[in-house]
């Protein structure tokens, strides 16, 4: 397949960027003291040398009272030219272009990180931050506007090609422009023409700063998508007027609010290329070039959505920071070795609020390319014989990264398709797109000559009789045994076994969630799709405690309410009793400490915990040349580590 | 066509069972056996009994007809002698089936100029690949019309009258003249189920074997030697998103991230009809015919 479209080159104000690919603008967490590092720089370098064309920072902050998070950027300090140089070279020598995001987030804001007061245009608090706000005054907004302009001129002098004004989602301008935020009498509030100064003075004042030959854009949020907010329709009506200025070069564009952040970075359970109208619609209102951005995760569909002349740039984030070769990959052809982004958040998303370094389930590098980018793998000094025991994502990845080193390579798998749990959580509701982790590989592994045993449980006599030269045990982990008491009795069922369709339920069941995350809620949700009444218990204050970081709380809930599953809280569950068809739970409240009953149910599903298969690697211990343990098979946890330490050893090994 | 009245023939092809996950080998350019299942394509078995309809009602005479590599396909066609069918051919020879589709068309277009009949039927589609050109194909190169998805078919003399699928649920009727071509849409007949005396019957019948020699074809002119298109490498395909509809600018926020989420796929809204039993029963049966569904009842 040729993508025509995308690879097409596109002029933006004075630049011309080398095909359709925007990496979009997203917090990293990598500034040290408000300054870019030299880890942002190769981050944005390995994009640049993946073939993107344009990339567009992090949002950065233009004022002291605009510290949404510890870790920004203070573009407002004459230090980040430097570092801004530096970047900019890395990313030029791979013929890339780079655009600063310039952002003031208003009352989208954290006082207590800048221990100023939080700025905006009315004294509203935000929904997420909850603080309110010291309402402007017209000397204020002045001073941001000016603020704007100095590093605008900041950005120019760093070298980097153009300028993104955050007007979207989460920024100042967005809070002037919306009835939602905005409820000043005076110039700067009421009319659209009154709604829209501030916005305008701050491209006014970074216009005057940069000069005419310099590109400048904005990032409209192009629907609030909340009751009395912006929509569409009011939407194309300011960038037609923000067009006619004449001062803006080119309209990136998001979506959504903080009451409605699930639609910002939309998960798996959101379809692909959901703002794709949105953008058509700002498309047909201006001549400016327009970008789309969200779950637009594979070069087929940007070409569709360019080829429909639904917009002139194709933004990808997740897409990127999960396999920063796309584009090149996609140039050439090699489709099947492109590590495709499932949206589960959990990597990149899911570590920004609560200040960890951004990363990727599916990609260890991210962050660490100086260490672990493009390039940097060596062949290993002596070729050994390679036997790795568990085709889960561990596994999979052992002996992806020991092939591509040179190894001799065998995986065993003792189910007839590798993937591990994978295969099983992919089963629950709307979880499908999961199963791309294990997709993404097998592909890879097909390609790199490793040899793959289906169907066969590896054993201490088979391994000693194979005598291989390292023993990679990946063998995972298993529903808890015993983690209530009565759970051995009838009709109680684990989570896998309603996946895998193994367990005859009943009509009513009841599903104690000590998980917090997906395992328990796609059950629940997947057996309401089959008509089952579900209840579900936890311990936790609500249903799901695990999904808010990833922007899946709001639409689980929403869809388990919708199929009429019920909730009880705070439940410390001590013992399950009863025969099949009259099964009672017995806990206590946490907070209150009273005892309670509930019941009775067809039958109980528990999704309480899981415990690591290591009979394998425990005996061969001691036995074997080089043994290496990795994945659920050390300590149960999640993809993310499971990939981390099949990367690693890999490497090492 | 034969003198004594109609003749059909039925096209058998091999699928793959496609509920069991399919593996893939050397380096992808292979389907891994064993492992999967095969069966005879359910939509020819279809068509099988379609032809077993006309062959009731006009005493037609069926010839099926297995077209693909391998020795299993002797199976389907004595699953087809004991359903009802008079001849079995099984069409194969080395390499024969191993080019595209334009070259297996051109094997099926000799098969049907041997038997010349007055009626060709297969599936429309395949189980597991979907779309099959291969019949369309010989169709056109023997200059024979050809119509498809047929939902029902009825054949008068020297013409066959086909509803085909249109969109939307709409339906098509077309007149074909004799000899033509009909790709049955799979779901609208469930094919009998042999009685065991019919089946032990089967087991003894003749096969027919037809290899180059009997198809009169050189070997130039058939398998690789024959195709335009050649496998450069099979891979699972992603699934396609289906496209997002645009929302109604003036529908309150909720309704509009509905269907920025609906992601386009909506239930057809369905039709209530009320009154008594019986007005509910007439109801019904006027749309079962209307859509075509129904045969041989009284109009
Ligand atoms: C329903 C469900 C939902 C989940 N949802 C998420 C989620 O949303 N996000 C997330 O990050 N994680 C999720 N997980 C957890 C995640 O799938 C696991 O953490 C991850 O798969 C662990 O990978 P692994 O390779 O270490 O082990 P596993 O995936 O358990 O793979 C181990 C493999 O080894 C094989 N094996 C074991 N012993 C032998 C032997 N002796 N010989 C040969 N083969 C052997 C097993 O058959 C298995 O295939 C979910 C898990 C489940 C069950
Ligand atoms: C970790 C992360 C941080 C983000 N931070 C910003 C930001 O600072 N400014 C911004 O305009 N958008 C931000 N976004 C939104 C993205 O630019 C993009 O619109 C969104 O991720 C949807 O695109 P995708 O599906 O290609 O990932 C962020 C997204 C992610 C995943
Ligand atoms: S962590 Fe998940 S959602 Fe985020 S970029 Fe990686 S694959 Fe995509």
């Amino acid at each position: 397949m040729t993508f025509k479209h995308l690879f097409s080159p596109l002029k933006i104000g004075k630049v011309e960027v080398r095909n359709r690919i925007s990496f979009q603008p997203h917090l990293t967490n990598f500034a040290v003291d408000c300054l870019p590092t030299e880890r942002h720089m190769h981050y944005w370098g390995e994009r640049a040398r993946g073939g993107v064309g344009l990339i567009i920072t992090e949002e950065m902050s233009v004022h002291p009272t605009d510290r949404a998070y510890e870790k920004l950027v203070e573009v407002f300090h004459p230090e980040v030219i430097p570092h801004f140089r530096r970047i900019a070279d890395r990313v030029h020598e791979f013929e890339a272009r780079i655009f600063a995001q310039l952002n003031h987030n208003g009352q989208q804001c954290d006082g207590t990180i800048s221990r100023l007061p939080v700025w905006a245009p009315s004294p509203v608090p935000d929904v997420l931050f909850r603080e309110t706000p010291k309402e402007m005054e017209p000397e204020d907004i002045e001073e941001v506007a000016r603020y704007f302009g100095r590093c605008a001129v900041h950005v120019r002098e760093g070298g980097f090609d153009g300028v993104e004004l955050q007007f979207g989602h989460s920024s100042l301008a967005r809070q002037f422009l919306s009835p939602l935020t905005n409820f000043r009498t005076d110039e700067f509030g009421g009319s659209l023409e009154n709604r829209m100064r501030a916005p305008l003075m701050f491209i006014e004042a970074v216009r005057r700063a940069v000069g005419d030959d310099y590109t400048v854009g904005i990032r409209l949020c192009a629907d609030e998508m909340i009751p009395g907010g912006l929509d569409l329709a009011q939407v194309q009506e300011i960038a037609r007027r923000f067009e006619a200025t004449g001062l803006i070069d080119f309209m990136d564009l998001s979506i959504a609010t903080f009451y409605n952040l699930y639609l910002v970075e939309g998960s798996m359970h959101t379809p692909l290329g959901y703002t794709v109208p949105l953008a058509a619609g700002i498309r047909e209102s201006v001549k400016l070039p327009v970008f789309c951005t969200g779950r637009i995760n594979d070069p087929v569909m940007a070409e569709k959505v360019l080829a429909a002349g639904q917009a002139d740039m194709i933004g990808m984030c997740r897409a990127l920071i999960c396999d920063p070769f796309l584009p090149k990959k996609a140039e050439e052809g090699r489709m099947e070795e492109i590590r495709y982004c499932v949206a589960d958040n959990q990597g990149c998303i899911g570590r920004m609020g609560v200040n960890k370094l951004l990363g990727c389930i599916q990609n260890p590098a991210v962050g660490l390319e100086a260490r672990w980018g493009e390039g940097s793998l060596r062949p290993a000094a002596v070729k050994k014989r390679v036997m790795v025991v568990g085709g889960g994502p561990a596994g999979m990845w052992a002996a992806k990264m020991a092939a591509l080193r040179g190894h001799r390579v065998d995986l065993y798998e003792r189910g007839d398709e590798l993937g591990g749990q994978v295969l099983i959580a992919m089963k629950g509701a709307g979880r499908d797109e999961f199963g791309v982790i294990a997709r993404n590989e097998k592909a890879q592994l097909d390609r790199l000559g490793v040899t793959v045993h289906l169907g066969v449980e590896v054993t201490e006599a088979m391994v000693l009789e194979q005598a291989p030269d390292a023993v990679i045990v990946a063998t995972g982990s298993v529903p808890k045994a015993h983690p209530v008491a009565g759970a051995d009795g009838p009709a109680v069922f684990n989570v896998w076994q309603v996946l895998e369709g193994e367990a005859e339920v009943g009509q009513s069941v009841c599903l104690i969630d000590y998980d917090g995350h997906h395992r328990a809620t796609s059950t629940a949700e997947h057996l309401a799709d089959r008509g089952v009444e579900v209840h579900i218990i936890t311990s936790s204050l609500f249903v799901g405690a695990e999904l808010g970081p990833l922007q899946d709380l709001y639409l689980t809930r929403q869809r388990l309410l919708q199929k009429g599953v019920t909730f009880t809280p705070d439940i410390a569950v001590m013992e399950v009793t009863g025969e099949a068809g009259d099964k009672r739970v017995k806990g206590f409240n946490v907070y209150s400490n009273e005892w309670g009953e509930w019941g009775p149910y067809d039958s109980l599903v528990l999704a309480m915990g899981q415990e690591v298969d290591d009979r394998l690697y425990k005996a061969l211990k001691g036995k074997v040349k080089e043994l290496h343990r990795i994945g659920d098979c050390v300590a149960p946890r999640k993809v993310d580590m499971a990939i981390w330490e099949g990367h690693k050893v890999g490497r090492e090994i | 066509m034969t003198a004594n009245g109609l003749s059909v023939v039925v096209l058998l092809r091999e699928v793959l069972d496609p509920r069991p996950p399919v593996r893939l080998a050397g380096g992808g350019v292979m389907v891994r056996e064993p492992g999967p299942r095969r069966l005879v394509n359910p939509a020819d078995l279809e068509a099988l009994e379609e032809a077993m309809l006309l062959a009731e009602g006009r005493g037609a005479r069926v010839t099926a007809v297995a077209v693909g590599p391998g020795r299993r396909l002797e199976d389907g066609l004595r699953l087809a002698l004991a359903m009802g069918a008079h001849r079995a051919v099984r069409v194969d020879g080395p390499g024969l089936w191993e080019g595209d589709a334009v070259a297996r068309a051109r094997v099926l277009a000799r098969v049907v100029e041997i038997l010349s009949p007055s009626l060709v039927l297969a599936g429309a589609r395949l189980l597991d690949r979907g779309d099959d050109p291969a019949p369309a194909l010989a169709a056109a190169g023997l200059g024979l019309p050809c119509c498809t998805p047929v939902v029902s078919a009825r054949v008068g003399d020297g013409e066959a009258t086909a509803t085909r699928k249109a969109d939307r649920g709409a339906r098509d009727v077309v007149a074909l003249p004799l000899p033509c071509v009909l790709l049955m849409e799979g779901g609208a007949r469930e094919p009998r189920y042999p009685d065991l005396d019919a089946v032990l019957a089967a087991l003894g019948a003749p096969v027919e074997t037809w290899g180059l020699p009997e198809l009169g074809l050189p070997e130039r002119a058939v398998g690789e030697h024959a195709a335009l298109l050649r496998p450069e490498r099979l891979v699972h395909p992603r699934p396609d998103p289906t496209p997002v509809p645009t929302p109604d600018p003036d529908a309150p926020a909720f309704e509009r991230i509905r269907t920025l989420l609906s992601g386009g796929i909506r239930a057809r809204a369905g039709r209530v009809h009320e009154g008594s039993a019986g007005e509910v029963v007439e109801g019904l049966l006027r749309i079962l015919e209307e859509e075509g569904l129904l045969q041989g009842a009284a109009p």
